[in-house]
């Protein structure tokens, strides 16, 4: 990946970020700044951390999306690139787990991309086409223990990814998912919360990657970057794996 | 008994997990056959036909169809099992390593299925034995995985060309106790704290058996799994449902 600015490849473009301010999110923003595009960092947090304008969303809220959608088409006339990195995370079975905790998580997750996706079309149509880019997870393929409804709404997103890349393909809108393994942001010291944080496990966590690290946020935005550009442009439809090799292997035996 | 009248092949049936499947094809009521690269096993039921036959050597797999068409007639249900393992990474593999091993996993199943194709009659079931390590890799084991790997393409392509006729579909089997994943385990510095941990991974709680593959093997011959073909089954005990990171085990 190439990531200088001496090579901007989103110049003109505009983009909006959901869970813009988040880990991933920030870098992100900032990366896409760097390839000069105008970004929108829309998230429920307060305070973007990038270069990019700030934009309060609450992605379960349809009127809140209708009024970020509202405000790009009016300050911009169109939208490029949407990316979906909005999520939460709940660590517990699926016995622990209250309804309301299950429809938060899926509120947030899945029906919250739906209705960016939804409300961003015109908008996307309005610029000829554009890129959508959701975040799934390798938990959508395989589990990790004590995260049930969190793997169920990575699975959705993964099904929803393909169906709108089917779907909106002939307008040239792409959709695709990249699906991280684990990266370091305040999301996974949350997981990794009960059993220790992610430092004293450091090594552990490293050994079991082919790579010998877990994934930075940059990683994350290099791929998100190439998915938005237009090298990518015949990429849609496709679950973007992205995790150093983890999911390669067999469980590793600890010798 | 769903299996009267039938009459099957199994490939490497001496022990493991080969010796499984021949014992329940049989209990199901099938005729069975089954083959390996030398003598017949003292143990082996009378009534399972025997035959010296090293499925990666052209003119034997031949001659062995032609001791399938001259004892049974025609077959039923082709189990190819037979399969060897080398315990090394890509770099010190040997060309003499790759015949062995792509000789017996690959060419063997491809001349098995080749042979004995002309002899099965509609509703004929073929299964392959792949493995979990043809998806996702074991280290150490490179040949062997990318081995399992060419059997699962193998067996969507046999569905596909020689359906409605035949079925083909391939068994992933997880760690089975056999000979084996015993060889495997050896590898490992302290292998009972190995295959501890191992255990640990597994969320039904145990290894798998000989008789766990021969029960879905069976299933898969007969006529009840009429509609599933070109697929890859997983059967090992959840092991690949989880993270290989498996954080839970921290
Ligand atoms: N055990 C596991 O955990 C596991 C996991 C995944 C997949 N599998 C697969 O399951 C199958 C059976 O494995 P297993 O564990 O039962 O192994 P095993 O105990 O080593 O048995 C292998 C059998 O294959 C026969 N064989 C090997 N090369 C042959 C050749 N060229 N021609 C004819 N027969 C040959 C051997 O008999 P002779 O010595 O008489 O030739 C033996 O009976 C293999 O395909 C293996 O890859 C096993
Ligand atoms: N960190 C990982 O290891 C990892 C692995 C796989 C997938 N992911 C996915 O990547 C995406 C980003 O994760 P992250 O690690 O940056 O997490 P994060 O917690 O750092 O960021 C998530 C952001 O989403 C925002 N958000 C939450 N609810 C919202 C709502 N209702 N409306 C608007 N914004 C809301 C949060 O304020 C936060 O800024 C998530 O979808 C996550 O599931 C992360």
């Amino acid at each position: 990946m190439n990531g200088g600015a001496d090579n901007a490849s989103l110049g003109n473009r505009i983009a909006v970020v959901t869970g813009g301010c988040g880990g991933i999110g920030t870098a992100i923003c900032e990366r896409f700044v760097r390839e000069g595009a105008t970004v929108y960092a829309a998230d429920i947090a307060g305070d973007s951390r990038s270069a990019a304008r700030y934009l309060s969303l609450d992605v379960t809220c349809e009127d809140s999306i209708r009024a970020m959608m509202e405000r790009i088409g009016d300050e911009q006339g169109r939208l490029d690139i949407l990316v979906n990195a909005a999520g939460i995370e709940i660590e517990s079975t699926i016995e622990e787990t209250t309804l309301a905790d299950w429809n938060r998580i899926f509120a947030i997750n899945v029906t919250g991309m739906f209705l960016a996706c939804k409300h961003a079309l015109s908008l996307l149509r309005r610029a000829g086409g554009g890129s959508i880019i959701n975040f799934g997870s390798y938990d959508g393929f395989i589990a990790d223990p004590g995260l049930a409804a969190y793997c169920a709404t990575k699975g959705a997103v993964h099904a929803l990814t393909r169906a709108m890349a089917c779907d909106h393909g002939p307008e040239n809108i792409r959709v695709n998912a990249v699906c991280p393994g684990y990266v370091d942001t305040p999301m996974l010291q949350g997981f990794f919360g009960s059993s220790g944080d992610i430092d004293s496990l450091r090594q552990a966590v490293q050994d079991v990657h082919p790579v010998r690290r877990y994934g930075t946020p940059e990683d994350v935005a290099n791929l998100v970057n190439w998915l938005a550009g237009d090298e990518a442009r015949y990429a849609s439809g496709q679950l973007w794996v992205l995790d150093g090799g983890l999911t390669a292997q067999v469980q590793q035996m600890r010798l | 008994m769903r299996l009267k009248g039938k009459t099957a092949l199994v490939t490497g049936g001496r022990q493991g997990i080969g010796r499984a499947i021949v014992e329940r094809l049989a209990d199901e009521g099938a005729r069975v056959m089954t083959c390996g690269r030398a003598y017949r096993p003292s143990d082996l039921p009378k009534e399972i036909g025997w035959q010296v036959a090293d499925v990666s050597d052209g003119a034997s797999v031949r001659k062995l169809a032609g001791q399938v068409r001259a004892t049974f007639g025609g077959l039923s249900i082709l189990v190819n099992n037979a399969g060897v393992q080398i315990e090394k990474t890509l770099a010190e593999t040997t060309d003499a390593d790759w015949d062995r091993l792509m000789g017996t996993n690959a060419k063997g199943v491809f001349l098995c299925c080749r042979e004995m194709i002309p002899l099965m009659e509609r509703g004929g079931s073929i299964i392959n034995i792949g493995s979990v390590s043809g998806n996702t890799a074991d280290p150490g084991l490179a040949l062997y995985n990318a081995s399992k790997a060419f059997v699962h393409g193998l067996t969507r392509s046999i569905a596909v060309d020689h359906g409605p006729a035949i079925r083909c579909n391939a068994i992933l089997p997880g760690w089975i106790m056999t000979g084996m994943a015993d060889a495997a385990f050896a590898l490992a510095s302290d292998p009972d704290r190995a295959k501890a941990d191992a255990l640990s991974r597994h969320p039904a709680g145990r290894f798998g058996q000989g008789s766990d593959i021969a029960a879905l093997a069976a299933w898969l011959a007969c006529d009840e799994a009429g509609f599933a073909t070109g697929q890859c089954y997983t059967l090992d005990g959840g092991l690949t449902a989880a993270s290989p990171l498996n954080p839970g085990l921290f």
